[in-house]
């Protein structure tokens, strides 16, 4: 069993200053992903849309830089370490004009044993709030390394 | 469609994508990622990459896309997205998203759905789980 200490586990270790989120930064967005979903991309068709206007699209939301010392703090275990995916929650649209606020913690830590030998698992969520307070998203990132 | 028209074992797309090593390069320096992996192909066969790949992020807004594509005018909006990087995504190159539902939650009005990303040789690269709920 991986060895850490518990006292870490949902204990914010930053917070970064807001970020504005712009018009033209999510047409962008669009632009790299293809995005063509007038939600997204047309301010008078999305004017009638479910949202009263453009919204950023969902995979936005992981776009956010993380502060300058996030890596730090992330437990570190073996040599190597790679991005082993995300697990995002939406709560609420991000909009042109929002400033987003990210906060950061160690979620859950864990290992897997396979035929590769043990892997260690450290989560790290990402809470994203508006200037309202507001949270908008979850971001889950799973750290992967081997022992 | 409404809830009541999602069943089990329907398919989500597939959905054809051309992503060009232009547009990864384009992706990598909005978002701040300036590692040659995601930039240059002789940096990323430094680390020992085939050539350059798509940051993690950007597959995961791929398949965000193929559920919104999905969702398009319909009353419903997708609370949960989650992704495992397999194989890394190579550029310049066709890339398949597809899915289809696992699942339905008459009392949440929410379905799961497994979707992926795959390559024009079948494999899946990118996989992933998402949640959608609707409102009717």
């Amino acid at each position: 069993m991986v060895d850490y200490d518990p006292a870490i586990i949902n204990k914010v270790f930053e917070t970064t200053d807001p970020v504005p989120v712009s018009r033209e930064k999510i047409a962008k967005f669009c632009e790299t992903i293809s995005e063509t979903n007038p939600i997204f991309t047309d301010d008078e068709a999305a004017k009638n849309g479910p949202y009263g206007g453009v919204i950023a699209p969902p995979g936005f939301a992981t776009t956010f830089r993380n502060g300058r010392h996030f890596f730090q703090h992330i437990p570190r275990y073996g040599k190597q370490g790679f991005d082993a995916g995300k697990d995002v929650e939406f709560v609420a649209p991000i909009r042109p004009g929002d400033e987003i606020t990210l906060s950061s913690s160690v979620k859950e830590i864990y290992d897997k044993t396979g035929r590769s030998g043990t892997m260690v698992f450290v989560v790290i969520r990402t809470t994203l709030s508006n200037q309202k307070g507001e949270v908008v998203a979850h971001v889950d990132h799973r750290f992967m390394s081997r022992t | 469609m409404k809830f009541a028209d999602v069943q089990i074992g329907s398919a989500i797309g597939p959905e054809e994508i051309f992503i060009s090593k232009d547009q990864t390069r384009a992706y990598a320096h909005a978002n701040h990622l300036p590692a040659p992996r995601f930039t240059d192909d002789e940096g990323a066969k430094k680390e020992g990459l085939p050539g350059m790949i798509l940051p993690g992020n950007m597959s995961l807004a791929l398949l965000a896309k193929l559920v919104t594509d999905w969702i398009a005018a319909n009353p419903a909006k997708m609370i949960r997205l989650g992704t495992t990087y397999r194989i890394p995504v190579q550029p310049d190159r066709t890339l398949i998203l597809q899915g289809f539902i696992t699942n339905t939650y008459p009392e949440t009005k929410q379905c799961e759905i497994d979707i992926w990303i795959e390559d024009e040789e079948a494999q899946r690269l990118v996989t992933g789980t998402a949640t959608v709920e609707f409102s009717q």
